[in-house]
């Protein structure tokens, strides 16, 4: 027992031995603390259902939906020191008529990532972005602040499709907000139907339901999709 | 060591005892591995395709059984393409229809377009049973070992060696 091998195998066995521990308190730390996001706001702004081509090298044409939408969302208390980024996705729901019976279709339609200041040095932006992220954040190493979205008549990312390639006129389509925390250590958490101890549901992350409008007419809309799902 | 091989029953205890250790991380690798139904219950980033969310070098945990719910959009699935080998760590981003065989997408979030083109070809979209687990937990950095293994072969036979090394010049 005094070889210093043995030593040095021992040594390491402690490190990994802590460093685990202290990576599971941490994780549970997760749990202590409390969550109560909320969403003011989310509507559709504008609907519009155009043609396009899913490649360029594609014969077939197939319909796309573009949803504008606005949101007014407050996510702040996602952020604790354990937060590494937030990912925020607006999805369009709407049930499957017909032979599929209870079938639902989801497609995201935007989506977007807010780093924790903790993390902004791995954020994938520019150099002049980057500064002005840091210089939001200066001297704070957690900020909710970043938690408040606040968009008015939004783009969407991605004009959406079915895979039958027909979208127009869908009945009871609902826009819907999710989001996604990851942690520096532990468990991925996304938006919860119910409240789990400290952790409450995302209130008021439904919006109306609408139809999409019909297809419009060719002469409005030649050359306005473009590739389908490349925004 | 070299002192035990001038007696059978020692080499053949130390061997014993090697194939236990073996056996011991082999059953392990495979219990998780029935635990969680996936064939890789734990796999190590390879691309920047997740950034921010994942580096090169993180550990991820999976778990590919839908006790609660189904698979949906927003989760993030590690998939095979069909006839290959790599697994791809990305973002379920559409799904339609409900049931094994719902039509998913996926994307990473770095990436500008869907995975349409990773696919093979003819295939638009997965379905459940191309996915070998969603992400659950993650661990950073600790996988890094297993990239710098990959991408320096020779790092391979130099970490054999010294273990060969230890053990030979070791008493016990």
């Amino acid at each position: 027992m005094y070889s210093s091998l043995v030593r040095l195998q021992n040594t390491f066995g402690f490190f990994t031995t802590v460093a685990f521990v202290i990576a599971a308190f941490i994780a549970a730390s997760d749990f202590a603390s409390p969550r109560a996001p909320s969403v003011a706001t989310l509507k559709t702004t504008s609907l519009q259902v155009v043609r396009g081509r899913p490649h360029y090298y594609s014969s077939k044409k197939e319909e796309y939906a573009i949803i504008k939408f606005s949101l007014d969302a407050n996510l702040s208390s996602l952020f604790t020191w354990n937060t590494k980024q937030v990912f925020v996705y607006v999805t369009a729901e709407w049930p499957s008529s017909g032979a599929e019976g209870n079938a639902t279709n989801q497609a995201v339609i935007w989506d977007t990532i807010i780093t924790a200041p903790s993390a902004d040095h791995l954020s994938n932006l520019g150099p002049a972005s980057l500064k002005k992220l840091r210089k939001s954040a200066a001297g704070k190493s957690i900020d909710p602040s970043r938690g408040l979205i606040s968009l008015k008549n939004q783009k969407p990312k991605y004009q959406i499709t079915h895979p039958s390639g027909k979208i127009a006129e869908t009945q009871d389509v609902r826009l819907r907000l999710h989001y996604n925390v990851q942690p520096w250590v532990g468990v991925l958490a996304w938006n919860q139907n119910v409240d789990y101890g400290r952790w409450k549901r995302l209130k008021g992350d439904l919006s109306k339901k609408f139809a999409l409008p019909a297809l419009k007419t060719k002469a409005a809309t030649t050359g306005a999709a473009g590739t389908g799902t490349k925004a | 060591m070299l002192s035990s091989l001038g007696n059978p029953r020692q080499a053949a205890a130390q061997l014993m005892n090697f194939g236990l250790i073996l056996s011991t991380a082999f059953m392990l690798w495979k219990g998780l591995s029935v635990i969680t139904d996936s064939p890789s219950p734990i796999v190590v980033v390879l691309s920047g395709s997740m950034e921010p969310a994942f580096q090169r070098g993180d550990l991820l945990l999976l778990w590919n059984r839908n006790l609660f719910s189904e698979t949906s959009v927003g989760e993030i699935v590690v998939y095979n393409v069909k006839e290959k080998d790599i697994p791809i760590v990305h973002r379920v981003v559409r799904k339609f229809g409900s049931g094994p065989n719902a039509k998913l997408l996926t994307k990473g979030d770095n990436n500008l377009s869907d995975d349409t083109e990773l696919y093979a070809r003819g295939q638009d979209y997965l379905v459940r049973k191309d996915i070998i687990g969603s992400v659950q937990g993650f661990i950073p950095f600790v996988g890094y070992v297993t990239i710098m293994l990959a991408e320096h072969p020779w790092l391979k036979t130099v970490m054999l060696g010294i273990m060969g090394l230890v053990v030979v010049l070791q008493r016990e």
